[in-house]
């Protein structure tokens, strides 16, 4: 990071490299859709090289500040965003083959999409930093600009809906 | 820790006592021994497996985002220019600023340091010296 706040560019492709995909793939969990995620992951990027030097290693990790930058630019958008229909949501396209592995785990993902519509982009966000990419209540908390009870409110009521929602899609097969 | 607390934590932070709050993971981990305590952690761990399915991102994609932004970033040099105050503090345009302060700290600090010694005012004393700058003029390698 102190190379790019150099501005150099080589450092800065080599972390683009390494974190674009964390940033498109929590991007696209929360506004559920691909193409609005690449727009979020390419401006927050944009932002990481023009705000570099405001980033300090001993406040935190990159990877949370990262975090945060997309968390702000996607909830900036969706809160600007007219509301989308749950039946647009989250169909998974059917690529590569079909082995029954395939099946099973593009089904729980449209499961899960469906589910993850009825939820707000908080709720989304929440669920994407510490179910998704693994991160500690504590860097959760952080990545969001919450406290911890905060957090640990927010993912207790974002798996609740999750799991309603998802027991109505079961019971009565369409949607929530 | 009551069963109830164990059951309201597990909803909350999942099947994986680990990852629950610090405080709480000892008492945590005496229930989870309890064969009620370990089917409240094997429920909620079904549901997480769920909930850590990530959408697909192929490389190739997210190549293509990191050259997106690198167009943007070659299109907007001029932006990035700086301001004329901000160039005058840069490093290398301080550089004649501080010869020319170093020089007149040396000045004053001679000033101060030489005796001060008034010239003479009598008519030879005055030809005398006269004649010493032209000696020096004219026998200098100048």
């Amino acid at each position: 990071m102190a190379e790019v706040s150099a501005q150099r560019q080589h450092a800065f492709r080599v972390l683009m490299r390494r974190h674009m995909p964390r940033a498109l793939r929590v991007a696209e969990r929360i506004v559920r859709d691909p193409a609005e995620a690449d727009d979020i992951g390419q401006e927050a990027f944009m932002r990481v090289w023009t705000h570099a030097a405001s980033f300090d290693p001993e406040v935190g990790k990159f990877t949370t500040w990262l975090y945060r930058i997309v968390l702000n630019l996607t909830f900036d958008r969706t809160r600007r965003r007219t509301f989308q229909a749950l039946e647009e949501a989250g169909d998974v396209p059917d690529t590569g083959p079909h082995a029954v592995e395939r099946l099973i785990a593009d089904e729980e993902l449209r499961l899960l999409n469906r589910a993850m519509a009825g939820l707000s982009d908080r709720q989304r966000g929440a669920i994407a930093l510490f179910h998704m990419e693994g991160l500690s209540g504590e860097e959760a908390a952080n990545a969001m600009n919450l406290s911890a009870k905060a957090f640990e409110s927010l993912l207790g009521r974002a798996r609740s809906a999750l799991k309603a929602n998802v027991q109505k899609i079961q019971q009565t097969g369409s949607h929530v | 820790m009551t069963p109830e607390q164990f059951r309201q934590l597990a909803e909350t932070w999942g099947g994986d006592i680990e990852r629950w709050p610090a405080p709480t993971r000892e008492a945590a981990r005496r229930i989870a021994a309890t064969a009620e305590g370990a089917a409240v952690l094997d429920q909620q761990s079904r549901f997480d497996r769920l909930l850590a399915i990530a959408p697909e991102i192929e490389t190739a994609r997210a190549d293509r985002s990191s050259f997106l932004v690198l167009q943007r970033l070659a299109a907007i040099p001029q932006q990035h220019r700086l301001a004329w105050h901000q160039r005058l503090l840069r490093w290398p345009a301080l550089v004649p600023a501080a010869s020319l302060a170093c020089s007149v700290m040396v000045g004053v600090w001679l000033a101060g340091a030489l005796p001060y010694a008034h010239a003479p005012s009598d008519p030879l004393s005055v030809m005398s010296g006269v004649f010493d700058i032209y000696a020096i003029g004219y026998g200098s390698v100048q």
